[in-house]
């Protein structure tokens, strides 16, 4: 026991001195030829990059035979699809308008647990342990798919458009927790610090250091989360969680692919006007944003 | 009033292989008007920052009124600070900012929905004081670096402190705001016998406003005395 532990550090000793010569004669060689030095390193960066595209794709197994075979089924999947029947259009509407309204209030509900989840969260305001908790319940969050949340709901609410709002302010909090958390960290820490000094406890420094400055871009991350709810609300129909999904997965299963065509169009349009409408408000509040942090 | 540093020692840092501020003894009375000085990086604002509980010592204390202070405290009634940039909230209005110094007397209750009448007439004097009341309401940011300045002086003025930390106060000002900020430190000093501890980079300026001054190098103190002969003193040393 004794002899191997003396082996032991012994092999220790000639390993650490090995590294050390090793690192020394690397040391010198890349100090007289530094250009050398970046071309390997750019090089193994590539290489590495090239291995982890590598891996994933014999992960997917793609058969390419068989990609070409399926050619023709996709065409004629588009090709049915085709021309849209607008004799739906009423139903599409009323649905869409539904899917909207769970929109506003899913996003809402999200938006007001996630602020406080957000603050105890922040690396500049919540103590050590209360941020680890809050941040492993943020990611047990994210990792729950909306379409669990949905049948989850839809289990206890039942089917419908509440079970669905629902589904989405919990689905929201994944997101927009962590985006309110980057903002608040994001605060010139001097402006805490002054607060701090003249004696603020905790929440009125959340009130009058924090909540101004974050404010602006957090509600452009509000925006755009409605605005990707609209979205999500169109898969939760799917499990019967209300919304457009409902519909059109019913039609699709039902094979009426021109009636699904006009429920996707009505979504289509109804998303881009949303996001016409969103990125504009979002611009003004981030020049906004923009002018109150250029000085720094 | 009186801050007494003694032996204060920063953590060692790993960029700069030493610590930031090395061993630094001083004693600051109550009425005093010292200009701390020093090139960039020689660890005046640490110093000053330290002295209100923002950076850690791993040795020495620093005592005011004769109490050492735990430097997990950042809060001391008698000190205000004016922080390098104003460390203003550039979002809010002038006269939220002002009023923002007054929270250490105040419940985050009584601060819910604004701030007392009281508080408000006296952050509006104050601004009235400094030339700015006809800006007590825009939003910070759009008020120039010299305006700025002097919300940062009003905010620390309405803590109504014995002592008045200055890190560059006048560092980007036009000269005559930097006069104007000069002559209000000298009148708080004047008639209020307020302890001013300012970091300048003006030796001319330290030479016609403070009595005493500091000189910073690398983090230890090469000078502590008169103001005269300044230039000298710092090419000698
Ligand atoms: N939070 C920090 N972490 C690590 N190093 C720091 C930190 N703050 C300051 N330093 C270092 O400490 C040294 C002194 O900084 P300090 O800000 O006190 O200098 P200064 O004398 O105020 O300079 P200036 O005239 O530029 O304001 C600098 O070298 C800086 O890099
Ligand atoms: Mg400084």
């Amino acid at each position: 026991m004794m002899a191997n532990a003396i082996t032991y550090q012994k092999f220790c000793k000639l390993v650490k001195t090995e590294v050390k010569a090793m690192t020394k004669t690397f040391k010198t060689l890349t100090f007289k030829h530094p250009l050398l030095f970046k071309l390997v390193k750019q090089l193994l960066i590539v290489l590495a990059v090239i291995a982890v595209y590598a891996w994933a794709l014999q992960g997917l197994q793609v058969d390419l035979k068989l990609l070409k075979d399926s050619w023709p089924y996709i065409v004629d999947f588009i090709t049915r699809l085709w021309p849209p029947d607008l004799s739906i259009l009423d139903i599409a509407i009323v649905r869409l308008i539904e899917t909207i309204q769970m929109s506003i209030w899913g996003t809402t509900i999200g938006a007001i647990l996630s602020l406080p989840l957000a603050v105890v969260s922040a690396r500049n305001l919540a103590p050590r342990w209360l941020q680890f908790c809050a941040n492993f319940l943020q990611n047990v969050v994210r990792s729950i798919p909306s379409i669990v949340l949905g049948l989850l709901f839809v289990a206890a609410t039942g089917l419908g458009a509440p079970a669905g709002t629902l589904a989405l302010g919990i689905y929201t909090i994944g997101y927009l927790a962590k985006f309110y958390q980057e903002a608040i960290e994001s605060v010139d820490p001097r402006s805490i610090e002054s607060l701090q000094v003249c004696g603020a406890s905790w929440l009125q420094i959340a009130q009058y250091g924090i909540l101004p400055q974050v404010l602006p871009l957090g509600l452009g991350y509000t925006l755009y989360m409605f605005e990707y709810n609209i979205r999500a609300a169109s898969v939760l129909g799917v499990v019967g969680a209300g919304g457009i999904g409902f519909e059109l997965v019913n039609y699709i299963k039902g094979f009426e692919y021109n009636k699904a065509t006009t429920m996707m169009l009505v979504l289509l349009v109804v998303v881009t006007a949303i996001d016409a409408l969103s990125s504009k408000l979002r611009q003004r509040l981030e020049a906004s944003y923009r002018f109150t942090h250029k000085n720094k | 009033m009186t801050i007494e540093c003694e032996k204060i020692t920063t953590p060692y840092s790993n960029n700069l292989n030493r610590p930031i501020l090395n061993n630094i003894s001083c004693k600051i009375e109550q009425g005093e008007f010292v200009s701390l000085l020093g090139l960039n990086g020689a660890g005046k604002s640490t110093l000053l920052r330290s002295i209100v509980g923002l950076v850690p010592l791993e040795k020495g204390v620093i005592k005011v009124n004769g109490i050492a202070q735990n430097q997990k405290q950042k809060h001391r009634p008698d000190i205000a600070m004016l922080f390098q940039g104003g460390g203003l909230i550039r979002q809010l209005s002038a006269i939220e900012n002002v009023l923002c110094g007054r929270l250490g007397s105040l419940s985050a209750w009584q601060t819910l929905w604004g701030f007392p009448k009281r508080d408000r007439r006296l952050a509006l004097e104050l601004l009235d004081r400094l030339g700015l009341k006809e800006h007590a309401y825009q939003k910070t940011a759009y008020l120039s670096g010299g305006q700025q300045q002097r919300v940062a002086i009003a905010r620390a003025l309405i803590q109504n402190p014995r002592i008045l930390l200055a890190d560059e106060p006048i560092t980007g000002l036009d000269i005559l705001a930097a006069k104007q900020v000069m002559e209000t430190l000298a009148e708080l000093h004047a008639q209020q016998g307020m302890t001013i501890v300012v970091v300048l980079h003006d030796l001319a300026l330290a030479a016609a406003y403070a009595q005493r001054a500091i000189v910073l190098e690398a983090g230890r103190i090469i000078y502590d005395g008169k103001c005269h002969n300044l230039p000298e003193i710092l090419q000698a040393g």
